[in-house]
C-alpha cells in the first residue's frame, strides 16, 4: 500500500486535484478505505465550490463519499439531513455555508455521505482545530483548487496531488505543468519572525525594512496598475497577502532597489505566475516564500481524459516521477 | 433605549465593549440587546450580581476560573430551537443536539458556580431531567443520534444493517420512519422543559457578562457607584479609559478629574487643550456605563438615573449626510430643548455650543440656550469658549497652565469669564513665532482702542 503509512506521520491531509476529472475522489477513497481505524481516529471534509452538489463542468452528480464505521466527518447540515449511515453528532460548529451551519459527526454504520465543510481558510483552521479537541488523530481535507475556492487546503501538514489527462493530454506539457505545480507546492517557508508579523494580516499590500518594521503599501491589490515601490529602498521582504501575478512580479523584478527582495505569499495557492516569470525573478535574485506549506507525500495520476483520450499510464508515472523526484501513483491501474 | 443603539455614541462606549472578554457571541448579543435600566431596585440588583461575581473572579484559582471561561465558550445561540421546541414542531437530529448540549453545558456550569456560593447571584435551571431524556444510556457526552435503547425495533434494524451491508438503503428507509417517531416523542417530552431551557441558556449568558464585566472592573480599576436620589451626580477620579490607554501608550499619564452635577446647570470653561470635551464625553460614558451596570471609571461615584442621556458634541456622522456643522449642532441642541420639556429626567451635556459661527452671534445664542434650560428641571453640562454671564449655573474651571504644564484639574468659579490663555499654549506648542507675537501686538492694539 504506497504512502499510506507516509500520510499517517502527520496529523493533516488534503488532497488536491490539479483540474476536474483528474481523480482526486478516486484519491480520497483510496485513501480512507486503506487507513487503520484502529489505530488512528480519522475526520473528512470537503472545501469544494460553496454549495456545489453536482460537477460545474460536467454536470455530473458529485460523487458521495463511503464512509467506514467509525470514520469522524464534517459535512452542512443539508447534507447531514441527507445521510446514507447511521451517525452520532458530536458537534454543531458557528461556521455557516450556504448550505446551512458545518456539523460533525461519527459513523456508527458504514455508508454513504455527501461532503460540504467549511468554505473559508479560517472556517477550515477553526474545523481542524476543533476535531483535534474531539480526539481525531488525522484530518483529511478534500480540496479543490481553484481561484473559486475561499478556503486553501494548504493549512493541512501534508499533500496528495492528483493529476492527469484532465488536465493536458500532451504528456510532455502535463509532466511540465504538474511538475511546476509541484515547485511551487515545495516553496520555502519564510521566517518565523516573518511569519508571526504577515500570518494575521487578512488583505493588502505590504513590505517589512531591513530594521523589521512593517509597512502598509499604498496600492491596494498586487492587480493593480498604480503600483508604487517610492521610499521603499531598505526594503527587505514584500509581502502580497492576495493573488500573485505577473505583472506585479515584473515590476519587483525591474526595480532596481528590490534586486535582494523576499516575495512572501500566503501558500502556493495564491500564486498565479507563470513559469517564465518566476524563473525570471528568481535569477534576478529573488526569492520567493510562503507563510504555510504543506509536504507533498505523493502524485496520484488519472491517465484518462474525460472526452475518453487515455495516456500510457506507465510511461506518465515515470517521466512524471522523474521530473519531480516523489512516487507518482495509477490508483485505478494499482 | 438598548445598548445597541448608543454603543456607536461618540462617548467611547464602543471600546469599554471591545474591551470586554466574553466568551460567547450570543452573550455579546444579549448584552447588546439588553434594555437601558432606569428603575433604582434593577440598577442596585446587578451591581449586588456584580459584586458577587468579583468576589468569584478574585477569590477562585486561575485554572478553575479557565475551566468555567473554557464552558462558557462553547454556549451557543439555539433561541430558534428553543422557538421550534414551543410550537413542538418536531425537532431534527441537530436541534435535539443542540439541546442536549446546552443541558450538559449549563448543569458543568452550574455546578462550577454552586462551588463557590455564586448560585445565589445567577440561578440555572436544574436540566437533569432533559438529559435523561437525550441520554437513555447515561453516557453523559454531548453527542447525540436516535440511540438503539429508544426503541427495539431500531436496534434490531440497525443490527440487520451491520450484518447485511448490501440491504443497508432499503434498512435505512425502514429506520428512518421509526426514528421519526422516536424525535416526536423527545419533541413532546421535552417540551415540558422549554421554559427551563430557555432560562438556562439566558442564565449562561448572565454568567458571561457578570464574569466578563467583573473582570473589566477589576483590569481597569472601575468602581461600584452609589445610586444618588437628589438628582445630583458626582464622582472621585474620574477618568476615561480608552484615553488613558492612548495616552499611556505614549508615555503620558491620564489626570483624573473630581466633578459633581446637579438639576442646576454646569458651564465650564477652560483653556483650548485643557480636557473639557473629554471630561463631558467621561461625564456621558460613565452615565451610560451606570445605567448598563458597568463599573464606573473613577476611584467613587454616586450617580443620579435618567430617563435620557443627550450628549451633543461636534457630529461627523452629520456633515457625512450633507448638513452643515453648524446645522447638524443646531438640530442636535434643539432636540435637547424639546427633551426638556417633557416630563422626564434628562441629562444633556452640550460640547461648545455654536463654536462654528461668528463669536457675537455665538455668545448670543450659547446665552440664550442656558437662559431657556436653567429652569429646567434638568442636568445640563455645557463647556464653551465665549464670555457668558452665567446667571444661576455653576462655574467650573480648568485649571490650566500650571507652573509650565496643564493642569486638568476643575476648580469652582464665581463667574464664567473665560480665560485667555490660547496665545501661551499655541507658543507651548513651538507655533511659528511671527505669527504668535503679532497676534500679540494685535491684542494690545485692540485692547489700546478700547481704553481710549
Amino acid at each position: 500500500m504506497p504512502f499510506i503509512n507516509e500520510i499517517l506521520k502527520y496529523d493533516s491531509l488534503s488532497i488536491v486535484g490539479l483540474q476536474k476529472n483528474t481523480g482526486k475522489t478516486e484519491c480520497l477513497k483510496y485513501v480512507l478505505a486503506r487507513l487503520p481505524l484502529e489505530q488512528k481516529k480519522v475526520a473528512v471534509t470537503s472545501i469544494g465550490i460553496d454549495g456545489e452538489t453536482t460537477d460545474q463542468v460536467t454536470r455530473t452528480q458529485k460523487p458521495e463519499i463511503v464512509l467506514r464505521e467509525g470514520m469522524y466527518f464534517g459535512t452542512s447540515e443539508a447534507h447531514y439531513r441527507q445521510r446514507r449511515l447511521v451517525s452520532e453528532l458530536i458537534d454543531v460548529s458557528d461556521e455557516s455555508t450556504s448550505l446551512g451551519r458545518v456539523v460533525t459527526a461519527r459513523a456508527l454504520t458504514q455508508g454513504k455521505i455527501l461532503l460540504s465543510g467549511p468554505s473559508s481558510t479560517q472556517g477550515l483552521r477553526r474545523w481542524m482545530r476543533d476535531t483535534r479537541r474531539h480526539g481525531i488523530d488525522l484530518a483529511i481535507v478534500d480540496g479543490a483548487l481553484s481561484r473559486l475556492s475561499l478556503a486553501s487546503p494548504a493549512v493541512s501538514q501534508s499533500m496528495i496531488l492528483a493529476t492527469g489527462a484532465a488536465y493536458s493530454i500532451n504528456m510532455s506539457q502535463l509532466v511540465q505543468r504538474t511538475a511546476f505545480v509541484v515547485d511551487l507546492i515545495n516553496i520555502g517557508v519564510t521566517s518565523e519572525r516573518n511569519i508571526g508579523l504577515l500570518d494575521p494580516l487578512e488583505g493588502g499590500l505590504w513590505w517589512i525594512d531591513t530594521d523589521g518594521e512593517l509597512h502598509e503599501m499604498e496600492a491596494v491589490t498586487s492587480l493593480s496598475q498604480q503600483v508604487q515601490f517610492h521610499g521603499m529602498e531598505r526594503c527587505a521582504t514584500i509581502y502580497v497577502a492576495g493573488a500573485l501575478v505577473d505583472s506585479f512580479l515584473e515590476k519587483v523584478r525591474k526595480n532596481k532597489a528590490l534586486k535582494q527582495v523576499e516575495l512572501v505569499v500566503r501558500d502556493f495557492t495564491r500564486v498565479f505566475v507563470t513559469q517564465q516569470q518566476l524563473k525570471m525573478f528568481e535569477k534576478a535574485g529573488g526569492r520567493l516564500r510562503v507563510l504555510h506549506k504543506s509536504h507533498l507525500v505523493a502524485v496520484t495520476v488519472n491517465p484518462t481524459s474525460p472526452a475518453g483520450y487515455v495516456l500510457d499510464s506507465s510511461a506518465l508515472c515515470d517521466r512524471l516521477s522523474q521530473a519531480i523526484n516523489l512516487p507518482v501513483y495509477d490508483l485505478l491501474k494499482n | 433605549m438598548q445598548l445597541k443603539n448608543v454603543i456607536e455614541s461618540p462617548c467611547g462606549l464602543r471600546f469599554m465593549l471591545d474591551e470586554l472578554e466574553l466568551q460567547s457571541g450570543f452573550a455579546r448579543r444579549w448584552l447588546l440587546d439588553s434594555e437601558m435600566m432606569t428603575s433604582e431596585q434593577e440598577i442596585a440588583a446587578s451591581y449586588d450580581v456584580l459584586r458577587h461575581f468579583v468576589d468569584f473572579v478574585g477569590s477562585i484559582e486561575p485554572s478553575y476560573l479557565n475551566t468555567l471561561l473554557f464552558r462558557l465558550q462553547g454556549v451557543k445561540d439555539i433561541r430558534t430551537t428553543i422557538k421550534n421546541l414551543r410550537q413542538q414542531s418536531t425537532l431534527d437530529d441537530i436541534e435535539l443536539f443542540e439541546v442536549k448540549h446546552l443541558a450538559i453545558l449549563s448543569t458543568e456550569v452550574a455546578k462550577l458556580l454552586k462551588d463557590h456560593n455564586l448560585d445565589n447571584a445567577v440561578a440555572i435551571p436544574p436540566l437533569d431531567k432533559v438529559i435523561n431524556i437525550l441520554d437513555p444510556d447515561g453516557m453523559k457526552i454531548a453527542s447525540f443520534y436516535i440511540y438503539d435503547s429508544y426503541c427495539q425495533q431500531l436496534k434490531d434494524l440497525r443490527i440487520e444493517m451491520r450484518k447485511h451491508p448490501e440491504q443497508q438503503d432499503q434498512l435505512l428507509v425502514e429506520a428512518a420512519e421509526i426514528e421519526e417517531g422516536v424525535r416526536s416523542d423527545l419533541t413532546r417530552q421535552l417540551h415540558a422543559h422549554v421554559e427551563d431551557i430557555e432560562h438556562a441558556l439566558i442564565a449562561l449568558a448572565r454568567v458571561d457578562i457578570g464574569v466578563a464585566k467583573a473582570r473589566q472592573a477589576i483590569g481597569q480599576g472601575l468602581c461600584f457607584p452609589a445610586i444618588s436620589n437628589d438628582g445630583s451626580s458626582h464622582y472621585r477620579a474620574m477618568f476615561h479609559p480608552q484615553v488613558r490607554v492612548a495616552l499611556e501608550r505614549g508615555g503620558k499619564k491620564f489626570q483624573p478629574v473630581d466633578i459633581g452635577f446637579a438639576n442646576v446647570p454646569t458651564l465650564i470653561t477652560g483653556a483650548n487643550m485643557g480636557g473639557k470635551t473629554v471630561v463631558l464625553k467621561t461625564l456621558t460614558l460613565c452615565q451610560y456605563l451606570f445605567q448598563f451596570g458597568f463599573g464606573i471609571p473613577s476611584s467613587e461615584a454616586s450617580i443620579a438615573i435618567k430617563d435620557d442621556i443627550m450628549f451633543c458634541i461636534g457630529d461627523e456622522q452629520s456633515i457625512e449626510k450633507g448638513l452643515s456643522s453648524f446645522a447638524a449642532e443646531m438640530k442636535n441642541i434643539d432636540a435637547v430643548i424639546k427633551a426638556s420639556r417633557k416630563e422626564r429626567r434628562l441629562l444633556a451635556l452640550i460640547d461648545e455650543p455654536a463654536r462654528t459661527t461668528n463669536p457675537t452671534e455665538g455668545t448670543a445664542l450659547v446665552q440664550a440656550l442656558l437662559k431657556v434650560l436653567a429652569p429646567k428641571r434638568m442636568s445640563l453640562v455645557m463647556t464653551t469658549h465665549y464670555d457668558i454671564e452665567p446667571g444661576a449655573a455653576r462655574c467650573l474651571r480648568v485649571r490650566g497652565f500650571d507652573g509650565g504644564s496643564m493642569n486638568y484639574s476643575l476648580v469652582e468659579v464665581e463667574d464664567g469669564e473665560v480665560p485667555h490663555e490660547a496665545l501661551n499654549i499655541a507658543q507651548s506648542l513651538g507655533i511659528d513665532p511671527e505669527w504668535i507675537t503679532l497676534a500679540r501686538e494685535e491684542l494690545e492694539t485692540s485692547s489700546c482702542e478700547k481704553t481710549e
